[in-house]
């Protein structure tokens, strides 16, 4: 027993080591002296965090197969960083985890055409104001003659980003209507086409480019009461972050007096001039490439961790010693009992507080912990299955308790369960996906970065669904030939 | 000379049922002993007890001079090996061929290298007349025929007593006889066995001595002549009564 312990032990070590590798340090989460501009400075780059699918702000082209962050937020933070004299860096993300990027020192500062509430005042820290813009809503064509303004919305459903200063407006200032939150643009403009939503509120410049580029929306001015906060738009930075604020404020100052932003505007539409160009998804397949990539290296990693770590609980949990059984049991239940969602997010920001793991080691050290749980219950049920008569004729010949497992129970455990254990790798192939709300460019990513700059909706999702359903579908065919080929009885 | 196996005194008990009851025996090199016993009495659950696959509530066992309860895992993986050890459910490993079923635990105990394990082994299954069988799996072999592997297995770890326990119980009648012959060439070779079984003619033919156990006791002990013409205990007589009626 004493040797088979120490051989897990030595399976966690390796495993915990080998994610570990791509983890590295990160500096206090806040330090209790402002060292906020000296760092940035100290390491030669500024991490810009940004949501890039609100055109002309930020949104994605695709240049030669490579996609690419670009817009009016994107020349500042590139100014920015030029009046700094570092490096610029740029982080993709869903707005709604933005935030917490900040706090969790993910990254230096967010533009991401956010504006300076009092609520987010509270938790972080605002630059001065760099542009003003008004708050729209974007309607169907079709209804031009039926809504004028945000008053026509009365008890209809209405639709804004999550998290956004337009999902509170609609809230407050639209009576009695319901206010659908979803985390990515184009995901509201499909809502809007199928008429689950008849408007969707936003900023005024990115309105007017969705209205651009796609001949059956309009927009109209929505009329709303803002608050000086809520039609501007900050950089954001985490708190107590003032000498970094001030540096960037000289930046944002200049910005202000020689009215760059109108430049800059320019500039982003001439993306989405080229970028409206070529709808085809042939021209984004290096998108979808990518994607299919991404999935497929999640998806491996972890269902490889997921084996090793699963049979690690599977033997805590069958194991007679109390604590280790019950260590085995608590992690095993706590894991299936919570959603792979909220893992991602807390291995990500929450580990992310102490140690920095980019996002796409953070998706896999989650789906991996997740699947472990699900993959020691598959193996459990598989060890339990293989006849006690097994052991004891081993046992019987002198194998020692280690020797038998490996020998004899496993391999016949593993028999019993491949067809549990290929389900179980077939759905991470399709649960992997969770992980794009950190930004990791799975495939799901992809999918909406290619809804977001073909300001398409539809034909992106049925590429994907086609790709997804090969994947899978593949993969079954390949784990049904090993099925077949272990099958020595009957 | 010092017994092979003395059993003193060793009592099994699952919870709050008394299994085996102060039993004594001693085995001597080269002996058959066969234990007969009506369903229950306790004879597989003693036949366990000598390798340790069940350990004795109380009492001692020693093994070659060596006393068996005080010993740790790693010894008691070290003993098992000088004792091979026949199932009555054969309990072949089916993930693995015939002949990797009786290489394994040469390999995986003894440190032998596969080309030497590999000649062993088919020596053995020659021996046991499956030589051709060597590359095929368990569930495609008779019963007859996987209970001559499982011989084959245990003697390939060269043990110094076999322990049997009802090899024949679960096989086809026209398959028994195959099974019984190859473990009385092993009685003739001067192995050293102790068989559970319900074959009286095996035990008449071949036991040095027979134990009948019933209730968790030895009832009575004795060479077959004793046992199968003379017997003194009741119980004896009836078990035996009945098994002659059937
Ligand atoms: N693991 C166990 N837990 C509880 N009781 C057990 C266990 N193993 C055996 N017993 C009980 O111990 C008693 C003796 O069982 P054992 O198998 O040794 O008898 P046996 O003489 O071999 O019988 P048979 O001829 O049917 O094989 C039986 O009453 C049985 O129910
Ligand atoms: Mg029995």
């Amino acid at each position: 027993m004493k040797k088979l312990m120490s051989w897990l032990m030595l399976v966690v070590t390796v495993s915990v080591a080998l994610l570990g590798v791509f983890a590295q340090p990160t500096y206090a989460a806040t330090a209790v002296t402002d060292d906020s501009l000296a760092r940035v400075k100290e390491k030669g780059t500024l991490v810009m965090g940004t949501s890039p699918d609100y055109p002309p702000y930020e949104f994605l082209v695709n240049r030669g197969g490579k996609e690419r962050v670009v817009g009016m937020d994107v020349d500042i933070a590139k100014k920015i960083a030029k009046d700094l004299g570092v490096k610029l860096v740029i982080k993709q993300m869903d707005f709604d985890s933005l935030l917490v990027a900040l706090e969790t020192n993910k990254v230096d500062m967010v533009i991401s055409g956010m504006s300076p509430t009092a609520a987010r005042k509270k938790s972080i820290d605002f630059s001065k104001v760099y542009y003003k813009g008004g708050q729209s809503i974007i309607i169907n064509k079709a209804d031009k003659g039926i809504y004028k303004n945000k008053n026509s919305f009365q008890n209809k459903a209405v639709g804004a980003q999550t998290g956004s200063i337009q999902y509170n407006l609609g809230k407050n200032q639209i009576k009695g209507s319901t206010v659908k939150g979803l985390a990515k643009i184009s995901d509201l403009i499909l809502a809007l086409k199928s008429h689950k939503v008849e408007g969707v509120i936003m900023e005024e410049p990115s309105a007017q480019a969705y209205v651009d580029n796609d001949p059956d929306l309009a927009m109209i001015n929505g009329k709303f009461s803002l608050s000086s906060g809520e039609n501007n738009t900050a950089i954001g930075f985490q708190k107590g972050s003032t000498s970094l604020v001030n540096a960037v404020n000289k930046s944002v100052d200049e910005i202000n007096q020689k009215n760059l932003t109108k430049s800059y505007l320019k500039h982003a539409g001439t993306f989405m001039k080229t970028n409206t160009k070529n709808t085809s998804m042939w021209h984004y397949a290096g998108y979808f490439v990518k994607g299919v990539e991404y999935t497929l290296l999640i998806t491996v990693v972890s269902v490889f961790f997921g084996i090793l770590l699963g049979i690690l609980f599977a033997l805590m949990r069958l194991s007679k010693m109390k604590l280790i059984h019950g260590l085995g049991v608590a992690y095993i239940e706590f894991v299936r009992g919570t959603p792979l969602m909220i893992q991602v997010m807390f291995v990500y920001f929450g580990i992310g507080l102490f140690i920095n793991i980019p996002a796409l080691i953070a998706g896999i050290i989650a789906v991996s912990l997740n699947s472990a749980a699900y993959v020691a219950e598959i193996i459990r049920g598989g060890i339990n299955s293989v006849a006690k008569g097994q052991t004891e004729a081993a046992r019987s010949l002198g194998l020692s308790q280690q020797q038998t497992f490996v020998s004899v129970v496993f391999p016949q455990a593993l028999k019993n369960i491949w067809p549990a254990l290929g389900n179980e790798f077939v759905s991470l192939i399709k649960e992997s996906s969770i992980v794009s709300i950190i930004g990791v460019t799975d495939l799901i990513y992809q999918l909406k970065a290619v809804q977001t700059a073909t300001y398409k909706g539809v034909i992106p999702i049925i590429v994907a669904m086609i790709i997804y359903f090969v994947l899978t579908f593949s993969l079954s065919k390949v784990l049904n030939h090993y099925e077949r080929k272990m099958k020595h009885d009957a | 000379m010092p017994e092979m196996i003395a059993v003193e005194n060793i009592n099994k008990k699952f919870g709050d049922t008394e299994v085996l009851k102060d039993l004594n025996g001693k085995v001597e090199k080269g002996q058959v002993i066969c234990v007969i016993g009506p369903s229950g009495g306790g004879k597989s659950t003693f036949l366990r007890c000598l390798n340790l696959l069940e350990k004795p509530t109380s009492g001692k066992i020693s093994f070659e001079g060596t006393e068996l309860t005080a010993l740790n895992e790693s010894q008691i993986n070290q003993l098992r090996e000088k004792m091979g050890m026949v199932f009555q459910s054969f309990n072949l490993f089916s993930n693995m061929t015939v002949v990797e079923n009786v290489k394994l635990a040469p390999i995986k105990v003894k440190k032998m290298a596969n080309d030497d394990a590999q000649k062993l082994a088919v020596k053995l299954l020659d021996q046991v007349g499956l030589a051709d069988k060597a590359d095929q799996y368990p569930a495609s072999l008779s019963g007859g025929q996987q209970q001559r592997v499982a011989i084959a297995r245990a003697l390939a770890m060269n043990p110094d007593v076999m322990l049997f326990d009802e090899p024949t119980s679960a096989l086809d009648p026209e398959m028994v006889g195959e099974v019984l012959k190859v473990m009385q060439d092993l009685a003739n070779q001067g192995m050293t066995m102790v068989v559970v079984t319900h074959e009286m003619g095996f035990a008449k033919n071949v036991a040095d001595e027979v134990w009948f156990m019933d209730g968790g006791v030895f009832a009575e002990k004795g060479t077959p002549d004793q046992i199968f013409e003379h017997p003194q205990n009741e119980r004896t007589q009836d078990f035996l009564a009945k098994i002659l009626e059937a």
